[in-house]
């Protein structure tokens, strides 16, 4: 090829590659007119290991290297972990939960063995008063407190199920003992979870019901619910050690009168290992702040090693339903399917973050929630992936749906 | 851990002359309330003096909390975020309450960008006599064209005073937006990929143009985000918030973030963490938006599925330590619980949450009116209190000193016992005001009404579980209650 039709073509297409060539000659002068300037695609500046060309008095303003560790604290002690249900192999019905074991505060400091548990409440007789919004998932059920419990397991995954033996209060229907007793042998035959036992809140026929209920319960672990300083505790107690179940140890958002209680039970004779601490869920709005105080103290305090009060918790947050924000019909605070299961939610979250293991809940959807996060706590750090943007929110959705 | 600051280490840098000139008795009754924060230095005029000019910078430095409280707004309507000092509330208290603020896209039709932004600034939730409200606008740029994202933010200052934020990638939008905006606004966001040009253009609007802003800096790794802040102090960019991701898929990553960050600054003394940290549930919002719907079986909708996940996440947020928030939702039913959580988190535990126990007559009772009887917890006076006058309720309610609990504790707690009740029937006097011999108690007082009866000799009628129900249950009871028990004495007489 010529040198000028090199040219010739150089003017009509604005470029040219040449594969391999040789240029012998004493003197080579190229003119290349016309030629607009091309445009090249730049590479994002700010990709890296590329560096933009700054003049040296506009320095490039980088991160600088610095030393962070992840601070990680020691715990001299432990959180106990307390056994529900007993395996086949031992002769009970199954289903094994096991809350607690925690060695450290934070997740990141080191997972907690075992995920928060939820276990379901359900009535000996039918409730009229539940709200709407909890009624309309039981309705059916109400009359059988054993297909109630089945529902709970079949339709909203229960870990376990609290039955509270309401009627057996004396202002109520005053059930017997015996009586409460042969439903607990109904609901053993018909689900295999562990369950929560739990009275009437009648400080004299509690210990009579739960040691009935224990009795026909033998070996399955329960948890009686509950021994508190207002009724005859060790005779609860006493119902536990005799037929190999925990007792739940409930005092009023006080550390120092959970620990008294704690040690009253040990010093009873129960094992430190088959008791959980409630020290009172008051909720959202409702006085939710001196819950968090009594349940993070308490946490630290076992991780500190004081082993009167390094059981795992337990929280009614089922208490949360009882707020007005939560149950109330009313038109301006919003439409009350989501506000009640909301409210619940949120009161068991901040007990979950505050290092409660169980969860005695009534709203299927917020013990979905709680198991959610639940889950989350016990994943290892960086094992869920993680894909999304964190800046996608500033674009928003792209499609056109308002939310753009 | 952080050493504590005692009041002593404060005393010995005051002037020690116990002048009085603060309002304290002595220096050293300041020095007790500077520790609690519960008084400034500029209380005292003898510090200004050149001759303690050295040690007012020794008492500013040994007193700046831990964590950095960064501002932005306007001087009257301020959003504040940090300032903390503690790790746990019981351990002092939590002082600003998390900046909840809204999102705007700049996307929006100029008539629904007013409209949003009217809701935030009018938006009052009234909770025991406290109004609860959003804090700031979360401008963003949605659609990355810096002319709309300045048009936005114009309408917005137009029509409302509220702290805004401005949400871009985009250098340009930020820089253009800093031209215009009237108030301290935040920025949002320097990341780890617009780092230098972003810097730059903020060193330039600050040092060149004499800009005021806050600035988040955002990186999912707390090493990269500690670098970043050490970067920006060197350039004079002091307000800083950082922004360590909000995970959707796993929002405990975003909590071990939050907790490592204040940990680092609190209890490790590590200054270059010591700064507000900003969270974005509105990621969860639009994570479930997308069809991630962890909740399907329950909530079919996907924008109230994602409200509730929104929620939950901004709650678990508020537990942990977040300074400030983003959020979509503003659904009454999703706003009340994040805002009552926080007005519960940020209550002062220092303050007993009470009333002053005794005698308050309510309408214009006379010696015919019932006399009810509830607790000291100002929670639960100022529900009762705002359900009878609403509806029209006329009593004498006594208020029981139970050490500030609501009724079912203290009912369970022993302080609603008839003993109390006893002494505050001869404290007030009621037995002088009215012709009659019945208290009223609230329904979840039940178990204890024979021990009030035994105690104070007077008639005990359970009422209703929720004192919204009292007017009515006085409208249909009262009378005939009053009645028997004239009968009753008339024949026992």
């Amino acid at each position: 090829m010529e040198i000028d039709e090199v040219f010739e073509l150089m003017k009509k297409t604005n470029r040219i590659k040449i594969d391999s060539i040789e240029i012998t000659a004493d003197e080579i002068v190229i003119n290349i007119p016309h030629i607009s300037p091309i445009s090249i695609p730049q590479t994002p500046p700010i990709r890296e290991g590329i560096r933009r060309i700054v003049s040296p008095e506009e320095p490039r303003i980088e991160i600088p290297e610095v030393d962070w560790e992840p601070p990680v604290e020691k715990y001299k002690g432990y959180i106990r972990e307390v056994q529900f249900g007993r395996p086949k192999s031992e002769g009970g019905r199954g289903k094994v939960i096991k809350i607690g074991g925690q060695r450290a505060l934070y997740r990141f400091e080191e997972v907690q063995p075992n995920p928060p548990v939820v276990t379901f409440d359900i009535f000996d007789m039918p409730m009229p008063g539940l709200p709407k919004p909890v009624r309309e998932y039981f309705q059916d059920v109400m009359e059988d407190p054993v297909e109630w419990a089945k529902k709970c397991i079949r339709e909203f995954n229960a870990d376990m199920v609290t039955i509270h033996h309401i009627s057996t209060d004396p202002k109520i229907k005053d059930t017997s003992p015996r009586e409460a007793a042969r439903l607990m042998e109904d609901l053993l035959q018909a689900v295999d979870v562990p369950f929560v036992i739990g009275g009437s809140g009648d400080p004299k026929k509690d210990p009579l019901v739960l040691e009935a209920c224990a009795q026909v319960t033998e070996g399955e672990r329960c948890l009686l619910a509950s021994a508190n300083l207002d009724l005859d505790y060790k005779r609860v107690a006493d119902a536990a050690m005799r037929y190999d179940h925990n007792v739940l140890s409930w005092t009023i958002m006080d550390p120092n009168m959970a620990r008294d209680l704690n040690r009253r039970l040990i010093s009873h004779g129960l094992e430190g290992d088959r008791i959980v601490m409630d020290p009172t869920t008051c909720s959202l709005g409702y006085g939710i702040e001196f819950s968090i105080n009594a349940m993070t103290r308490l946490r630290l305090a076992g991780l500190k090693g004081d082993e009167l009060v390094n059981m795992p918790m337990s929280s009614g947050t089922t208490n949360a339903i009882g707020a007005r924000e939560a149950w109330m019909a009313k038109p301006e605070w919003g439409d009350r399917r989501y506000r009640l299961p909301l409210w619940e939610i949120t009161t068991g979250l901040t007990m979950l973050l505050c290092g409660v293991d169980l969860f005695m809940m009534l709203h299927p959807l917020s013990a979905t929630v709680i198991k959610e996060f639940g889950r989350l706590l016990v994943s290892k750090p960086g094992k869920i992936e993680v894909s999304s943007d964190n800046y996608q929110w500033i674009k928003g959705l792209s499609v056109g749906d308002g939310n753009g | 851990m952080a050493k504590k600051i005692s009041a002593m280490d404060i005393y010995k840098l005051l002037p020690k002359i116990n002048c009085k000139k603060c309002g304290e008795s002595s220096c050293m009754a300041f020095a007790t309330k500077l520790q609690e924060r519960k008084a400034s230095l500029d209380q005292c005029p003898v510090l200004k003096s050149p001759k303690f000019e050295k040690n007012r910078k020794k008492l500013e430095e040994l007193l700046s909390p831990p964590v950095k409280e960064v501002w932005f707004g306007y001087e009257d309507r301020k959003a504040i975020l940090g300032g903390e000092e503690v790790m746990y509330r019981y351990e002092l208290t939590f002082f600003n309450p998390t900046a909840i603020g809204v999102d705007i896209s700049d996307k929006l039709p100029e008539e629904e960008i007013r409209r949003r932004a009217k809701f935030v600034e009018d938006f009052v939730f009234e909770r025991t006599g406290e109004k609860l409200k959003l804090d700031f606008i979360a401008l963003r740029n949605a659609s990355d064209d810096p002319e709309r994202f300045v048009r936005a933010l114009e309408i917005i200052q137009e029509n409302t005073k509220v702290p805004v934020a401005l949400c871009s990638l985009n250098v340009e939008s930020i820089e253009r937006a800093l031209d215009v905006v009237k108030s301290k606004p935040m920025v949002y966001a320097v990341t780890e990929q617009n780092f230098p040009e972003m810097m730059k253009m903020l060193i330039s609007k600050k040092k060149k143009d004499k800009k005021d802003f806050a600035v988040v800096l955002s990186s999912s790794n707390i090493k990269t985000l500690k670098g970043m802040v050490k970067a920006s102090l060197e350039h004079g960019i002091e307000d800083l918030v950082l922004d360590p991701h909000t995970t959707p898929e796993n929002i405990m990553d975003t909590l071990d973030r939050f907790v490592m960050i204040r940990r680092s600054a609190i209890e490790r003394g590590d200054k270059l963490l010591g700064y507000p940290i900003l969270g974005l549930p509105i990621n969860t919002y639009f994570y479930v938006l997308r069809g991630n719907n962890p909740i399907e079986q329950f909530v079919k909708e996907l924008d109230k599925a994602a409200a509730m996940m929104e929620a939950s996440a901004a709650c678990a947020m508020l537990n942990r330590y977040a300074d400030g928030i983003v959020i979509h939702g503003t659904e009454i039913w999703e706003l009340m619980p994040i805002l009552t959580l926080r007005q519960a988190i940020y209550t002062d535990p220092r303050k007993p949450q009470t009333v002053e126990p005794g005698l308050y007559p309510i309408g214009n009772p006379d010696e015919n009116s019932p006399v009810i009887m509830t607790t000291n917890f100002s929670l639960t006076f100022y529900t009762v209190t705002g359900d009878f006058e609403k509806d029209g309720v006329t009593c004498w309610l006594l208020v029981m000193d139970t050490e500030g609990k609501a009724v079912d504790v203290a009912v369970a707690g022993g302080q609603y016992c008839g003993e109390n009740a006893k002494k505050l029937i001869e404290e007030t006097k009621i037995g002088e005001k009215v012709n009659h011999r019945i208290i009223i108690l609230p329904g979840l007082a039940a178990p204890v009404r024979g021990d009030i009866e035994e105690k104070t000799g007077w008639t005990c009628v359970v009422g209703t579980r929720d004192s919204s129900q009292v007017g009515e249950f006085l409208r249909k009871n009262w009378n005939r209650i009053l009645e028997e028990w004239r009968a009753k004495q008339g024949s026992g007489n």
